[in-house]
């Protein structure tokens, strides 16, 4: 058994997680579209956080070289409504190797007030949205969570619904995981919350 | 669309390598077949580059556009009737998009769309989708699909 798959093991004895053969999630976010459509493996689901459903596990793909990310998806679909796309990015993070497109689909580039967030994360929205609403999402306690509390390189996809936590680690323990899971069902409760106010 | 890093490198290299194809060996004297083959070359960069920035400008203002419809248009709802792609730009489904505006004091009616989108969104594009849309209030023909 590889290291990959004995920590999802020791995670899923932890957390009571249902192990599954592979999980295919479809091509619901940028990360899952540059991993064209590939299987997650090992795959666990259940609850990642408190109230929070949703699928663990590992996508592996080649553009060029091959990438590795855990990740971790769940949904949100009240968002829909609010914001059809928010992108929270480590910056500098890399997910293919084999782009020489130059030009891309329209996006609006969040302003927030805070330094760290903004050394730490690229954040993009679609455009057209409430300016009001996505303030009123990245608060000023949520920003600082963003910026002090989840995994070194966690980012964030919403999109449509589908929320897609992820961490570049190829060879993650079973701790790593765990704090993908709760930063993702944090992050999740999060929306949730401010669709509902 | 929007140029990025990679279009702004394209352009400024086809810019620069084909105005020094075209250029320099000429200026260096050299034989007039070899130059000749070399300026069109770099004729050719030189008008590639034009193209990828006109187009560049070309979406540029269309944004702008649309960012005013966005603030002065009226709101309404578009609802997809149907969705369809036969073509792909830069690994993006060009959308055929049939559908059904319904703008406050306008009324209901049918319109066609195209739009290139990234995968994931679409494949959200299924009848009976409700999408905002702003339609500028001096021409209904004019709007702006929020997905």
């Amino acid at each position: 058994m590889s290291d990959v798959q004995s920590a999802y093991g020791e995670l899923a004895a932890a957390r009571a997680l249902e192990q599954l053969p592979s999980f295919s999630p479809g091509q619901l976010t940028p990360l899952l579209v540059e991993g064209k459509g590939e299987a997650l493996e090992p795959a666990l689901r259940g609850t990642l956080g408190e109230g929070v459903e949703g699928v663990v596990g590992q996508l592996a793909y080649t553009r060029n070289k091959t990438f590795r990310f855990q990740v971790t998806l769940t949904q949100v679909p009240a968002a829909t409504a609010f914001a059809p796309r928010v992108f929270c990015i480590r910056r500098g993070r890399s997910t293919r190797d084999d782009e020489f497109y130059g030009f891309e689909t329209r996006h609006s580039k969040l302003w927030t007030e805070s330094t760290a967030l903004n050394e730490r994360y690229e954040i993009a929205t679609s455009p057209y949205q409430d300016p009001n609403w996505l303030r009123q999402l990245f608060s000023p306690g949520f920003v600082d969570w963003l910026g002090t509390k989840p995994p070194a390189d966690f980012s964030f996809e919403l999109a449509y619904g589908a929320l897609l936590g992820s961490i570049e680690a190829g060879d993650p323990g079973a701790e790593d995981l765990a704090a993908l899971c709760e930063a993702t069902a944090h992050v999740a409760t999060r929306v949730r919350e401010e669709c509902e106010e | 669309m929007q140029l990025n890093k990679v279009g702004i490198g394209l352009i400024a290299f086809f810019g620069l390598a084909g105005t020094a194809f075209a250029i320099v060996p000429i200026l260096v004297g050299a034989p007039g077949e070899v130059a000749g083959i070399l300026a069109s070359i770099g004729v050719i960069w030189v008008l590639v580059a034009g193209g990828l920035y006109w187009y560049a400008k070309h979406q540029e203002k269309k944004a702008v556009h649309n960012d005013w419809i966005f603030r002065q248009g009226l709101r309404g709802t578009a609802t997809v009737l149907s969705a369809g792609s036969h073509a792909e730009v830069n690994e993006m489904p060009l959308m055929s998009l049939r559908l059904e505006l319904d703008v406050p004091g306008q009324g209901t009616r049918e319109v066609k769309r195209r739009e290139i989108m990234p995968v994931f969104a679409a494949s959200r594009m299924e009848p009976g989708l409700v999408l905002p849309a702003y339609v500028n209030p001096e021409d209904p023909d004019d709007f702006v699909l929020v997905w």
